[in-house]
């Protein structure tokens, strides 16, 4: 038996691990169909998040959340490499042992401030919460389609999983409000950083990974005003924000996936995944193209997409938690709200450009233009991710229901929530009103249409060599985002337009590393000269100490 | 049993007449507009025959569109025709005041402008997406704006349908708040921009390189361009029905009581009215901005927010 000596190791099931195998089973499911049905390591993968997921014991989570991490690294290391060259491995395999080196402390230090302090940082390493996110964008497009989807989808809800089940259930009663002030700021930053990244990425795999650290903040904020009216004593606005972050998780672990695999089918299709250079995909690729459609919904937080029912309720959460304590969490949360709001906002901008530059108007390449359809496999995984995420989307209120016991595990005496948006009759309201307005159009309206060159504000049709236009005549994404990162850019990005997680911390890190390597390879140059005098003036002074210790 | 009914009924009355007085409401700003210029303008009823003259052309679909180019007219109008039927007009308590929530409505505009986005894009041609850069850029500060607001009426009143906020205000001891004047003005910021009015955007324009909503739709005809431009009009004819129904609550009418309907539906429409005539005085006392300069505009709003809920604190503390 492996195990604890003595001990051995327990496996065992809760409404709040059921949860998140549940959550874990579709995308799974759907990449292995896709493409990694054969993959000994996607497996292996596989095993680890299931073992840490079912684990019973703080052994058996730590045993499964590592063979979960090392698996990953192996998946990055065989993936194909960055364009700027930068095998992101290396990182990837630095941001686990800090992670593992966080967790494990956290997970068998007795419940209290330093234990939480721990578990944030190791946890939100892994699941790529802000000031330790700018891996993810980096390591996350790696590896293939696949594993990138349940990289993206499952690995970082895993880690979500280890946060939820010590700062609820395990270190639960010892919580304090400043716990989820922590996690809520934390939450914000990744939203904000995320949300911006996800609209300024050229790469479809990296605005999508971008996208995972925003909404790992989302939930992440979720969490936090959770734990915060947790240990105020507030178990409805508990279980209203754990209802918003759970929900989140859901969504998230559906539609992200599907986008993942989407992005590599068009990889597939096109040799690229930089939205610069694609374009149109929707004619050749129609199929694939209304499934990302849905899964851009679900990422942009659209009504009657499965991404904004959890929004609706962090937002009514954010707004019940505003009138609790002072000036300071009154303006808190008035700026928490803000953020929410520009970042819902960014998200849309994000979505609306992932579908517009890569699947609408012309093709930016010949590679683009003559795409073809992805295989059959591809799309019955990202169909059955499609239906799942449809489903969530219409009927958020029978899973909140079913998640009933996983919300009065985590936060005793909690009161269940009604939602108070109904996207069913919404979604009726709408079909009807667009029936209404096609039937009308019919019946008072001209019939027929013509097909013509567009207009273009007057340019001629392009010439018979050129069939989709001047190249050198479309917008590209870059310049969609332009605007935006004009205004934001300089605040939050900096002149140099670098993310802060990567300026603050791995450039640092990194200048570091460079300034020990020269002082190695200052000591490794030494002649035999500077060495004898290294050694004998080390002597000196340690005579010198010693003789002074001993007058003194 | 009979209030439920009348509640549906009024409900119906208010959803047929948001629908057929929209375009009304364009043509009395239109007026008022060239009235104030010294023109005479277009007769009121000038937008109805625009709408009518475009559904009898042809539609002339680009050939470098995708099939969903014809969808998204539809999918805007679906989300802003729900949104009229969401926010209350004339009455309060209508049978869809449950399902009125703010942020429902917040969603429901970013489909619409969403959709509106998507078709800017659908030709690939520079203009549209010039437009919905834009659309982006000012949608990300109006929704922020917007949502700070909507934190202040949920300070105030603590519910969140646009209904519970208009019948708190109309009924609850408010007095004159600091809070709620800031909260107007930024209200107002925003609903210039989601129109597309001046000073963010001018719906006259005829200069591509300045227009950010009509860029959009620069590929659309016949009876596509028609749809979109009713859902314009409609936009119009939700946001001053908000502003009227949140900041102006008195004399309107409640909907399970018939009797009080007719003082309902005439302030409703003095309060458009009014309306009408204070966007025109602005409009033609301002002039437009440079694109770069609507995020400043926005982000005053947005400031202008915060501090509303800022005073609401000290107001709080000051009256406790």
């Amino acid at each position: 038996m492996v195990g604890l000596p003595g001990r051995g190791m327990h496996l065992g099931i809760d409404p709040l691990s059921a949860l998140f195998l549940c959550l874990l089973a579709p995308q799974v499911v759907a990449a292995a169909v896709a493409v990694e049905r054969k993959s000994v390591t996607f497996w292996v993968f596989v095993l680890g998040m299931v073992l840490a997921l079912v684990a019973a014991d703080s052994f058996a989570l730590i045993l499964g959340f590592e063979l979960m991490s090392a698996a990953s690294w192996l998946l990055v290391l065989r993936g194909d490499r960055r364009p700027d060259g930068r095998p992101p491995a290396t990182l990837y395999a630095g941001v686990a042992l800090f992670s593992a080196a966080c967790l494990i402390p956290a997970v068998f230090l007795p419940a209290g401030g330093i234990a939480f302090v721990l578990l944030l940082l190791g946890a939100g390493a892994k699941a790529g919460l802000a000031p330790l996110h700018s891996w993810l964008p980096r390591a996350h497009p790696a590896p293939s389609a696949g594993v990138s989807a349940v990289m993206s989808g499952g690995m970082v809800s895993v880690a979500l999983y280890v946060i939820i089940r010590y700062a609820f259930i395990v270190f639960g009663n010892a919580a304090e409000p400043w716990w989820g002030t922590v996690l809520m700021a934390v939450g914000a930053a990744s939203v904000l950083i995320g949300a911006l990244r996800c609209l300024l990425e050229v790469e479809l795999k990296t605005v999508l990974a971008c996208s995972t650290v925003e909404h790992m903040g989302l939930i992440a904020v979720g969490l936090g005003v959770a734990l915060r009216a947790r240990a105020m004593d507030d178990p409805a606005l508990a279980s209203l924000a754990l209802q918003a972050a759970l929900l989140c998780a859901v969504a998230h672990a559906l539609f992200k996936p599907l986008l993942f695999l989407g992005a590599g089918a068009v990889h597939h299709a096109t040799g690229t995944t930089s939205l610069d250079w694609l374009g149109g995909l929707m004619r050749c690729m129609p199929r694939l193209g209304v499934l990302m459609l849905v899964g851009a919904a679900g990422m942009a937080a659209l009504p009657l997409g499965p991404g904004f029912a959890p929004e609706f309720l962090l937002l009514h959460a954010v707004i019940a938690a505003a009138g609790s304590g002072g000036v300071m969490a009154w303006i808190g949360f008035a700026a928490l709200f803000g953020i929410l709001g520009l970042s819902a906002a960014l998200a849309l901008a994000a979505g609306v450009r992932v579908i517009g530059f890569g699947f609408l108007g012309r093709p930016r390449s010949l590679h683009a233009a003559a795409a073809e359809e992805a295989d059959r496999l591809t799309l019955i995984g990202m169909g059955i991710l499609a239906v799942c995420c449809v489903l969530v989307a219409l009927t958020p209120g029978l899973l909140l229901r079913a998640m009933a016991p996983v919300i009065s595990e985590a936060v005793p005496g909690a009161l269940p929530q009604a939602l108070a948006y109904a996207p069913l009759p919404l979604a009726l309201l709408m079909a009807v009103l667009a029936a209404v307005a096609f039937v009308a159009l019919r019946r008072f309206g001209a019939r027929g249409e013509r097909e013509v060159p567009a207009w273009n504000g007057g340019f001629g049709k392009p010439p018979v060599w050129l069939p989709f236009g001047d190249p050198a005549t479309q917008p590209i994404a870059s310049g969609f985002a332009e605007p935006v990162r004009r205004v934001l850019g300089p605040a939050l990005l900096g002149r140099a337009g670098l993310d802060p997680g990567e300026r603050y911390i791995l450039a640092p890190l990194s200048r570091l590393h460079l300034r020990l390597t020269r002082l190695a390879e200052l000591v490794r140059r030494a002649t035999i000269r500077q060495r004898l005098a290294f050694v004998f003036g080390a002597l000196v002074m340690f005579l010198l100490a010693l003789g002074l210790g001993q007058n003194g | 049993m009979v209030v439920l009914l009348l509640r549906c009924f009024a409900t119906l009355l208010h959803a047929m007449l948001m629908l057929a007085l929209a375009p009304l409401l364009m043509g009395v700003v239109t007026k008022i507009r060239a009235r104030l210029l010294g023109r005479r303008g277009p007769v009121l009823l000038q937008p109805y025959r625009d709408l009518w003259k475009l559904i009898h052309k042809i539609p002339l679909i680009p050939d470098t569109a995708t099939e969903l180019y014809k969808i998204w007219p539809f999918v805007s109008f679906a989300a802003i025709g729900a949104v009229a039927l969401l926010v209350p007009g004339f009455a309060l308590n209508l049978a869809s005041a449950r399902f009125s929530d703010f942020i429902t409505i917040i969603g429901l505009f970013a489909v619409s402008r969403a959709a509106i986005m998507l078709a800017g894009l659908e030709t690939g041609f520079g203009f549209g997406a010039a437009g919905a850069a834009r659309e982006a850029l000012f949608g990300l500060f109006s929704e922020a704006a917007l949502l700070v607001v909507v934190l202040v009426f949920g300070l105030i009143s603590g519910d969140p349908t646009v209904d519970g906020i208009a019948t708190y205000f109309s009924f609850g001891q408010l007095g004159i708040s600091v809070s709620l004047g800031f909260a107007l003005v930024a209200t107002l910021a925003v609903a210039l921009t989601e129109t597309g009015r001046i000073p963010a955007d001018n719906p006259a324009g005829h200069l591509e390189l300045a227009m950010v909503h009509e860029a959009m739709l620069l590929e659309y005809s016949g009876r596509y361009l028609a749809l979109f431009q009713y859902t314009a009009c409609l936009r119009l004819m939700i946001w001053f029905s908000l502003i009227a129904t949140v900041f102006f609550p008195f004399g309107m009418a409640q909907a399970g009581n018939i009797l009080s309907w007719p003082m309902g539906l005439i302030s409703w429409l003095a309060k458009l009215g009014a309306l009408a005539a204070a966007l025109a005085l602005f409009e033609v006392s301002t002039a437009k901005m440079r694109v770069f300069r609507v995020p400043e505009f926005l982000g005053v709003a947005l400031l202008l927010g915060l501090l509303a809920v800022i005073f609401l604190f000290v107001a709080g503390r000051l009256s406790a």
